[in-house]
C-alpha cells in the first residue's frame, strides 16, 4: 500500500466559537483527490491547514510524511493555488510567477525559465508580459495555477481552480489537472460542484460542516450509504414482465417506469445486482442495459448531506 | 530552503517595486514635499525682501538660515514626517498583504515567515529614504543660505541630520511593524502613539518620556538652539531640548527599541495565523 500524501488525524480547527473543522481524520492517497462540499463546509480551511497556512487547534497533520505547521522547508514540495482573486496587480504575469519562484531558491535565470514554462503550460505565454491587472478572470485563474506549478511540486493543492472559468476554460483546466496527475503529481482539488470533481477523479473526500462525511471512491462511498435507496435503471423490451419478477426479490424497495426502462430502488445493491444477473442468465427475460444513476457524485453527496 | 537573510533580500526585491508605486507613496511624497514647499517659499520671500531693502540698512534677524533649517528638521521631519511615515508604512507591512489577500502566496513558500517581514521592512526603509532624504537636501540648500548662512559650514550637520532621519525611519518603522503585526487596528494605535502619547510624555517631567522614540531622537539633534528671546520662550514651552539625555544614551536606547520591536515583530509573524483575518 502506498503512503498517503496527506494524513490527518483528529484534526479540529476552530475560530473562537466557530468550528471550522471537527475531528477530521482522513488519509489522502497519491493521484487526484476531490475535496467536495458546499460553500462553508470547511474545504478551504482544510486546504489551509494542509498547506501550513493555519495551525490545527487539535490533532495532527502530516504532508508527504512531515508535519506541516511551522515547517516551511516542507512547503518546497507543495504548490498551492488559493481561492481568493488576489495579486500584485502592477506586476506582469511573468514577473510575479518568477518572483514567487525565486522564493523557492531558484536563481534569477532559473526562476524566469520556470515561470515562462509554467505560463506556457497554462496557455498564458502570450500574456506573460502583460500586467496582471489587465488579465481577464480566466487568465487570473490560470496565472494562479502557474505560480503553483512553477517550482515543480510533488503535491498540488488547488482551491476551487475552476471557479469563474467559462466552459472552455474549465475543460482546459480539467485536462491540465489530469495531465499533471499522469505526470506523477498528487493533486487535491476542491469544488462545490460535483460534476467538476467527477470529471477529474473518482477518489473523493466529502466534507460538510467541518466533518468528513465520506472518503474513498464513489463505490466505496456507496457501501457507506446502504440505508439509502440505490437506484438501478434497467432497459428491457418487456418492462412489465421484468417488473413482476423483480418485485419478488427481497432487496427491491420500490419500482417505477420510465419509457422503456424500469427504475428500481434497492437498499442492498450488491445483492440486487447478483439476483438480476441470475435472472438475466436464465434467458426468460431480456435485459438490454443496466445503469445506475446513483453512481453520480451528486446522488451520493445528496444522500450523505441529508443523513 | 533559502537562509533567512537571502529570503529577506528576495522578499525585498519583490516588495520594493510594489511599495514604491503604491498610492501610499503619493501620500508620502505630499508629506515629504510639504517642508520643501515651505523652504522654497521662505527662500523666495527672503529674496524678495532683500530686493526691496536694497539701499536701506539691512534687517536684523534673530534666526539665521542654519537655525531655521534645524527647526525644520526637528518640527517637520523628526516630529512629523518620520513618525507619520513610520506609522503608515510600518503598520502596513503585513496588514496590506492580509487585506489584499496576497500574504498566502508568500506564506506558502519555503522561507521563514519572519524573513517576509524583514524583507518588506527593508523595502520600506529604502522606499521612504529615497523620498525623504532628497527632500531634506532640497530644504537644506533652500534655507541654510538665508540671512548669511553658509552652505559649506553647515554641511556636516546636514550629514548628521540625514543619518538622524534614517535612524528615525528605522526605529519608528520597526516599532510600527510590530504594532502592525500584532494589533487588529494598527493604524489607529500608531497615530495615537505619535500624536497623542509622544507629544505629551516628552513634555511631562519624570520617566514616562523614556517610553517614546521622540525623546531619544531629540537628544541627537545636532543644532545648537538659538539664544534669542523667542527661541528661549519656545524651548521653555516645549521643555524638550533641556531634558535630552547624552547622545550615546540616545543611540543605545534607539538601538534597543529597534532590536526589540523588530525582533518581536518577526516572532509575531512567525507564530500568528493571518489567513484567518480574511
Amino acid at each position: 500500500m502506498t503512503d498517503p500524501v496527506v494524513a490527518v488525524e483528529g484534526l479540529s480547527k476552530w475560530y473562537g466559537q466557530v468550528i471550522g473543522l471537527n475531528d477530521v481524520t482522513a488519509s489522502i492517497p497519491p493521484g487526484i483527490t476531490g475535496l467536495l462540499g458546499p460553500n462553508g463546509a470547511g474545504k478551504s480551511t482544510l486546504m489551509k491547514v494542509v498547506t501550513g497556512q493555519l495551525q490545527p487547534s487539535q490533532g495532527r497533520v502530516a504532508v508527504l510524511g512531515a508535519p506541516i505547521w511551522g515547517n516551511p522547508s516542507a512547503y518546497a514540495a507543495i504548490g498551492y493555488c488559493p481561492d481568493q482573486d488576489a495579486f500584485y496587480e502592477r506586476m506582469t504575469g511573468l514577473e510575479w510567477v518568477a518572483a514567487l519562484t525565486r522564493l523557492h531558491g531558484f536563481d534569477d535565470d532559473a526562476a524566469a525559465a520556470a515561470a515562462r514554462k509554467a505560463l506556457e503550460t497554462v496557455d498564458l505565454a502570450e500574456a506573460a508580459d502583460k500586467k496582471i491587472g489587465a488579465y481577464s478572470k480566466g487568465m487570473r485563474q490560470r496565472v494562479k495555477l502557474a505560480q503553483a506549478i512553477a517550482h515543480d511540486p510533488r503535491l498540488l493543492v488547488l482551491d476551487e481552480p475552476l471557479a469563474g472559468l467559462d466552459p472552455l476554460g474549465r475543460r482546459r483546466t480539467i485536462n491540465l489537472i489530469k495531465a499533471w496527475a499522469r505526470a506523477g503529481k498528487s493533486i487535491i482539488v476542491s469544488s462545490h460542484i460535483l460534476h467538476e470533481i467527477e470529471l477529474m477523479t473518482r477518489s473523493i473526500l466529502l466534507i460538510d460542516h467541518g466533518r468528513i462525511l465520506a472518503e474513498g471512491n464513489v463505490h466505496q462511498i456507496r457501501d457507506l450509504i446502504d440505508e439509502h435507496p440505490h437506484k438501478v435503471r434497467i432497459r428491457t423490451p418487456v418492462p412489465r414482465v421484468l417488473a413482476r419478477r423483480l418485485l419478488d426479490l427481497p432487496d427491491v424497495i420500490g419500482l417505477s417506469f420510465e419509457e422503456d426502462r424500469i427504475v428500481v430502488d434497492t437498499g442492498r445493491p450488491d445483492d440486487f445486482y447478483s439476483a438480476l444477473t441470475t435472472l438475466a442468465a436464465e434467458g426468460e427475460i431480456a435485459v438490454d442495459e443496466v445503469t445506475s444513476p446513483d453512481d453520480s457524485l451528486q446522488a451520493v453527496f445528496s444522500y450523505l448531506v441529508k443523513s | 530552503m533559502l537562509s533567512f537573510g537571502r529570503a529577506a533580500v528576495r522578499v525585498f526585491d519583490l516588495s520594493l517595486g510594489e511599495m514604491l508605486w503604491s498610492r501610499r507613496t503619493v501620500f508620502m511624497a505630499v508629506v515629504a514635499g510639504g517642508p520643501m514647499v515651505i523652504a522654497v517659499a521662505l527662500r523666495i520671500a527672503a529674496t524678495s525682501a532683500a530686493v526691496r531693502l536694497t539701499g536701506s540698512p539691512g534687517p536684523s534677524f534673530a534666526l539665521g538660515g542654519p537655525d531655521i533649517f534645524g527647526l525644520m528638521i526637528w518640527a517637520f521631519y523628526l516630529r512629523f514626517t518620520v513618525p507619520v511615515l513610520g506609522v503608515f508604512y510600518g503598520t502596513s507591512l503585513i496588514a496590506d498583504e492580509v487585506e489584499d489577500g496576497t500574504l498566502t502566496y508568500l506564506f506558502s513558500r519555503p522561507i521563514p515567515r519572519g524573513a517576509i517581514l524583514v524583507g518588506k521592512y527593508l523595502a520600506y526603509l529604502v522606499c521612504t529614504s529615497v523620498v525623504v532624504l532628497p527632500s531634506v537636501v532640497v530644504v537644506y540648500f533652500s534655507v541654510v543660505p538665508l540671512f548669511g548662512g553658509s552652505v559649506g559650514a553647515g554641511f556636516p550637520s546636514l550629514v548628521v541630520d540625514l543619518g538622524l532621519i534614517g535612524v528615525g525611519l528605522a526605529v519608528y518603522g520597526a516599532a510600527f511593524a510590530f504594532v502592525g503585526a500584532r494589533l487588529r487596528r494598527p493604524l489607529l494605535s500608531g497615530l495615537l502613539f505619535i500624536f497623542g502619547w509622544e507629544p505629551v510624555v516628552v513634555l511631562v517631567p519624570g520617566y514616562m518620556k523614556n517610553l517614546s522614540v521622540a525623546y531619544y531622537l531629540q537628544g541627537l539633534v545636532p543644532h545648537a538652539a538659538p539664544q534669542d528671546e523667542p527661541m528661549t520662550l519656545l524651548r521653555s514651552a516645549l521643555q524638550t531640548f533641556d531634558a535630552a539625555p547624552a547622545a550615546w544614551v540616545c543611540l543605545l536606547a534607539l538601538a534597543v527599541i529597534w532590536a526589540v520591536t523588530l525582533g518581536a515583530a518577526v516572532l509575531t509573524v512567525e507564530r500568528r495565523e493571518y489567513v484567518l483575518e480574511r
